[in-house]
């Protein structure tokens, strides 16, 4: 069972983000980079396959320039047994066709069962690489999994639906799947993991150029700063003008 | 053909919310560059859903029905999809960014090696470039994003960027079309969907959350925002003070040792706003806050306030919505 | 006592049994002993002196015994003292039966207006004991055994056979009497190593050796640039307890105190200090003969566990009862299973160097920056840092401007890192080794540090201290004040605060020693200062040591327990020393005051003191 698992490096939640001059990115200079949230519940999933299996192989692959190497490092040392780094600058770089064409191009020889990826990237939030590298490499594919079980060459994927629903759907294998976070407990690498990620394959390959399909014009601040409106009255009145906040400034009525 | 196909989305025999919304962004992408729509319907309810897409303004309906499609599967819809963007050769193909379509429409993506721009706030129609306005980083920066080479692209719109209220009607014809699929295409096996007992509270994904603070005064009290809360189909919750009285279970929790969430309307009741709630919710879209002390830290990072007495306005709140 | 002579049969049963009855004893002691001398470190002789008074007032005293459960404590003072008193009457009794007795007639008979009086007290005693036990059953004292049945049988009937003994009785009767007391001794000479009664002979040992610095931990030494076969060694050790622990675990009498003082049980947690950090490894000790079974301890409870040291300090017999550090570091470095609010809190120490995972901090900015000429470094720790509680930002300025009006200068170092106490605390050695080292880099230049979190006063000085030299002296901001109050430099006025108390903080009064500092402030600043019941060193914790401040679990009522007794307490200002207190009473105390009652404010003593200061007015 060869499993390959998709990991991001990407800005912390409270980190620092501000624009560059030009607007084309932002400064990463001030940034605490961490694993992808979504993406360390994949490798978790991935893991635990490989142990209740008794064998098999979890593969971390990762697309982006030197610094993401910690991130690689920190799946070592969770675990993963191999690790490929797809060494590129990301910067603008936010077409998932073009980063799932490199994976693709980077793994096809190895014929993995499965390709594990996070639901999606908390700084891009595409949420496409992981099943578009599954179509590329011809392999069912499902999102949003919540829970998954392997038996009789396939894989159940329990799909969040909206709303409280879930649906079980079973896959062939080969098959890429997207996880989402909160389906397991991530571990957290013990000392003997991380003495031992050193000793283990980081295979570092370039990657072709590939032409991208949608590009990154400018980022910039949400146009409304937090100016809060005070809604002034009687009560009546009040819940009046609020009924018609929700439904149309807010729209959820 | 179409210059704009909408991929409408079946919700039990009508039309998704989120495929109306499309409609809304379709129509002003057609209004500002004078383009052609078309709609697309399928799977075993397309008759209803044609019928009721005819009395929009979408130029016409497209409707699919194959044996195939009778249930949904990623690679059914994909190649369906695929196939119709191959035979009508639209420039724009526009969804609702719903967990339906973040399942198949990349793998659209990939067979058409197109690109799919997804989960946008707002579309700028310009006759050179459309540009598309998409969140990022969590909802803490915009970024304007642009299709390079030639169409299709595919567009999916965040839900309610839009308001399916504005949905222009009017009459369009409906044409049946076909597209071939074969069953060994079709590599997945789908279960019936469930609903989960309520065993914990799972308030990250409820689209409006109602909590309360200690402002609610007292246990009996929480009855009043439990029915505010139902009637806007939203979750209750609450801040620490209230579970450490014992007034609700620490499921309803939200803060820095509870749930974090980021609705789309979080309703604080009688909560002043104190750092170790706020930090649980502060990524709400948007927060309504009501509390009788104008000083509470609440209105700090409430996008509307009021300042008045939770308990009067509450009830009436709920009348004024049902 | 007449004088009766013993048959040389009677002898050599005599002779059979007590060898045979001390060769029992001197081998499950020395059974025990073995395993002892396998744990890690050696047994601490240093400070000779105040470990031979400290064993006099613990033992002699019964200074732990009576403190807190001050009846049962007496009640058992007199079978103490009983059996000190019979110390000499026991040897003179096997003596007699060798034909040799050691007190003449007329001395044995002077002894006992000593001994009856002495013998009915610890009649006295052990019944009232008994009764307790039996009858009441208070439940941090456990199931009923009966190996406490028949000890208490055993000293009544010892008892009275000694009394009955002083009296004429014919021959054959007090032969009898005589080898019924006997076969009494025997059998406890056999009991005794085999049940908590051990603690007969290893509770003055094991106060004797019992550590001086609260809490102790062995000092953890990660060195990732070493060889796989270190670290495997290392990891190890992590499972292998010390001489005194090993020795705390056989000498517990299991009395329940550490239960009773135990914020976490008493928050209806889980955690029951003495069975899982100290009963449960009794078993795993004896069958394996040795001393790695630290991984047998529950987990969950060690995660409950706030650290607080109340059970080390309460335990009668000098035991160090809290476990919570040798169980979390095995799960953190060896399982690598954490709790996730904690990896989140863990990977924010990594990659930011604070709890928070924020890059700046406000009111370090607007604070002056620490240069060598500087007096003290101005250590601010995470929570006033970030903001963990926003009114505490006010208290950190009262005590600048403290500082300033009696011209002592201070700075705060630009490069301040978490001082690593929660990564410490939670069992990652490695963050706190990296947060560690860094510090002591920023702090080398540094004489004097001051600090408002007694957390950070203690590892920055006494935790740093077990891995390296540390070359600054280190004081919490209230021993600051108190000596700026009691060397004039600084005029406080006795203002009206309203019924004003003070709850200690468990890492300032226990760990750092430290109780009279803050309240000489306090009671300089208020006219009404009272006391809260578990005051001073016996201080119940507010529930967010051990790193339970970021915990995300919300059952249990850990943090609520002591803000409740400061509601019931009738105070209008509590008055704490310590930033987690701080902000434990702010979340506490507004759920808990019933309707009516008005809110009860929450000070540090730096707010205090600067509210009532002569000639300033506070922020």
């Amino acid at each position: 069972m060869k499993i390959a698992v998709l990991v991001k490096q990407v800005p912390g939640a409270d980190s620092p983000l501000p624009i560059q001059s030009n607007q084309n990115w932002v400064d990463e200079g001030a940034a605490a980079f961490i694993m992808n949230e979504s993406d360390n519940y994949a490798l978790e999933e991935a893991l635990q396959i490989r142990e209740s299996m008794g064998e098999g192989e979890v593969v971390a692959v990762s697309l982006g320039p030197d610094r993401i190497q910690k991130v690689i490092r920190e799946a070592l040392a969770k675990g993963a047994d191999r690790a490929i780094h797809i060494q590129m600058d990301t910067e603008g770089v936010i077409d998932p066709l073009v980063t799932a064409s490199h994976f693709d191009h980077a793994l096809k020889e190895e014929n993995f069962d499965l390709i594990f990826s996070g639901l999606q990237s908390d700084d891009l939030g595409m949420g496409q690489t992981g099943i578009i590298l599954g179509e590329m490499l011809g392999m069912a594919t499902a999102s949003l999994a919540m829970a998954t079980e392997l038996g009789d060459g396939r894989i159940k994927v329990k799909r969040e639906l909206e709303a409280g629903w879930f649906q079980w759907v079973s896959l062939t294998l080969p098959a890429s799947v997207s996880i989402q976070s909160g389906l397991n407990s991530p571990r957290y690498p013990s000392l003997k993991g991380i003495m031992g990620a050193k000793r283990k394959e980081l295979k570092v390959v370039t990657p072709n150029v590939v032409d991208a399909t949608q590009s990154l014009e400018k980022v910039y601040l949400p146009k409304s700063e937090k100016q809060t409106v005070m809604i002034e009255g009687s009560a009546d009145q009040i819940v009046e003008k609020l009924v018609e906040t929700f439904r149309n400034e807010i729209k959820v009525l | 053909m179409m210059d704009i196909l909408i991929v409408l989305e079946d919700n039990n025999g009508r039309i998704h919310r989120m495929g109306l919304e499309s409609i809304v962004a379709a129509q002003k992408l057609a209004n500002g560059m004078s383009l052609s729509m078309g709609a697309l319907v399928m799977g075993a309810n397309g008759d209803a859903l044609a019928e009721e897409a005819s009395e929009y303004n979408v130029g016409e309906v497209l409707k699919i029905k194959n044996e195939h499609l009778s249930s949904y599967s990623s690679d059914g819809y994909a190649e369906t999809v695929k196939q119709v963007i191959e035979q009508e050769n639209p420039t724009y193909v526009i969804f609702g960014h719903t967990y339906q379509v973040r399942d198949y429409a990349p793998k659209v993506s990939a067979k058409l090696m197109k690109p799919f721009l997804v989960d946008n706030v707002d579309v700028s129609p310009n006759e050179g470039n459309v540009v598309f306005t998409k969140q990022m980083f969590n909802a803490k920066l915009f970024s304007d994003v642009t299709p390079t080479g030639d169409g299709p692209y595919l567009i999916s719109f965040q839900s309610a960027a839009f308001s399916s209220e504005k949905a222009d009607v009017g009459s369009a014809a409906v044409r049946n079309c076909t597209v071939n699929l074969d069953v060994s295409m079709i590599r997945t096996e789908s279960e019936e969907p469930f609903q989960e007992e309520a065993g914990g509270i799972d308030l990250t994904s409820a689209d409006i959350i109602v909590s309360v603070g200690r402002g609610i005064g007292k246990k009996e009290n929480i009855a009043l925002a439990k029915e505010l809360a139902q009637a806007l189909g939203g979750e209750l919750a609450s801040s620490r003070p209230v579970v450490d009285a014992g007034w609700l279970p620490a499921a309803h929790q939200i803060g820095s040792s509870g749930q974090s969430v980021s609705p789309k309307m979080y309703l604080a009741l009688g909560i002043s706003g104190a750092i170790q709630h706020v930090v649980g919710m502060k990524g709400s879209k948007n927060i309504v806050a009501i509390n009788k002390d104008p000083e509470a830290p609440i209105f700090e990072i409430a996008d509307y306030g009021v300042v008045g007495d939770v308990l009067e306005i509450t009830p009436k709140l709920t009348e004024g919505i049902q | 006592m007449p004088d009766f002579q013993f048959s040389n049969i009677e002898k050599i049963i005599l002779t059979l049994g007590t060898i045979g009855c001390l060769a029992s004893f001197g081998y499950e002691i020395w059974r025990r002993f073995k395993i002892v001398l396998k744990g890690r470190e050696s047994l601490p002789f240093d400070r000779f002196g105040e470990r031979c008074w400290r064993v006099i007032r613990e033992v002699l005293f019964h200074e732990k015994v009576m403190g807190g459960r001050f009846w049962p404590g007496l009640m058992h003072g007199f079978v103490f003292w009983g059996f000190l008193v019979f110390g000499l009457i026991t040897i003179d009794h096997f003596a007699t039966g060798f034909g040799v007795p050691l007190l003449s007639e007329s001395l044995h008979h002077a002894y006992s207006y000593f001994g009856i009086p002495f013998a009915i007290l610890v009649l006295i005693g052990i019944i009232a004991l008994a009764y307790r036990r039996f009858m009441i059953r208070p439940a941090p004292l456990g199931k009923t055994s009966p190996t406490s049945g028949f000890v208490a049988l055993f000293i009544v009937v010892l008892m009275l056979t000694y009394i009955y003994g002083e009296f004429n009785l014919s021959p054959i009767v007090w032969k009898m009497n005589w080898w019924l007391h006997t076969s009494v001794i025997l059998a406890f000479l056999w009991l005794v190593p085999r049940s908590k009664h051990l603690h007969l002979v290893l509770a003055p040992v094991n106060i004797f050796f019992r550590p001086f610095e609260q809490p102790y931990h062995t000092a953890v030494n990660i060195d990732l640039e070493g060889s796989e076969d270190e670290l495997d060694s290392m990891l190890v050790d992590l499972t292998r307890m010390t001489k005194n622990q090993v020795l705390d675990v056989f000498s517990c009498v299991e009395c329940g105190r550490c239960i009773d003082v135990c914020p976490a049980n008493r928050g209806g947690g889980i955690l029951d200090p003495k069975n899982h950090f100290i009963l449960d490894l009794q078993q795993p000790l004896l069958d394996q003969g040795n001393v790695d079974v630290l991984g047998t301890i529950n987990v969950d409870a060690g995660w409950e566990c706030t650290t607080c040291q109340a059970c080390t300090e309460v335990c009668p017999v000098g035991n160090h009862v809290e476990k919570s550090d040798e169980i979390r570091r095995l799960e953190v470095l060896v399982e690598g299973k954490v709790p996730q609010e904690y990896q989140k809190l863990f990977m924010n120490l990594q990659e930011s160097g604070n709890t928070e995972g924020h890059t700046n901090s406000p009111l370090a900015d607007r604070l002056p920056s620490y240069t060598p000429d500087m007096e003290y470094v101005l250590w601010l720790g995470c929570f006033a840092r970030y903001g963990l509680d926003p009114n505490f930002t006010k208290s950190i300025e009262n005590f600048t401007k403290i500082l300033e009006f009696a011209g002592v200068s201070y700075g705060v170092l630009e490069n301040e890192h978490c001082s690593g106490d929660p990564a410490n605390r939670l069992g990652d050695k490695l963050t706190y080794t990296m947060l560690r080292e860094h510090n002591m880099e920023q702090l080398a230049h540094a004489k004097k540090v001051v600090t408002l979190c007694p957390h950070c006063a203690l590892n920055l000085e006494k935790e740093y201290g077990k891995y390296a030299e540390v070359t600054y002296r280190v004081s919490h901001h209230t021993q600051v004040i108190e000596q700026l109050i009691t060397e004039g430099r600084i005029k406080v006025k006795k203002g009206s605060e309203g019924k004003v108390t003070y709850h200690d903080p468990c890492n300032l009064s226990r760990m750092l020693d430290e109780v009279d500092a803050p309240r000489t402030a306090i009671q300089a600043s208020v006219d009404d200062f009272f006391e809260l019941e578990e005051s001073g060193r016996n201080t119940l914790c507010c529930g967010a040591g051990g790193g339970l401040w970021w915990k995300k679990e919300t059952k249990g009522r850990t943090h609520l327990v002591r803000a409740e007794q400061v509601v019931a307490s009738g105070a209008d200002t509590v008055v704490t020393g310590c930033n987690f207190c701080f902000g434990m009473m702010n979340q506490g105390l507004k759920p808990l005051t019933p309707e009516g009652q008005s809110e009860i404010q929450v000070k540090d003593v730096a707010d205090i003191v600067a509210e009532n200061m002569v000639e300033i007015s506070p922020v």
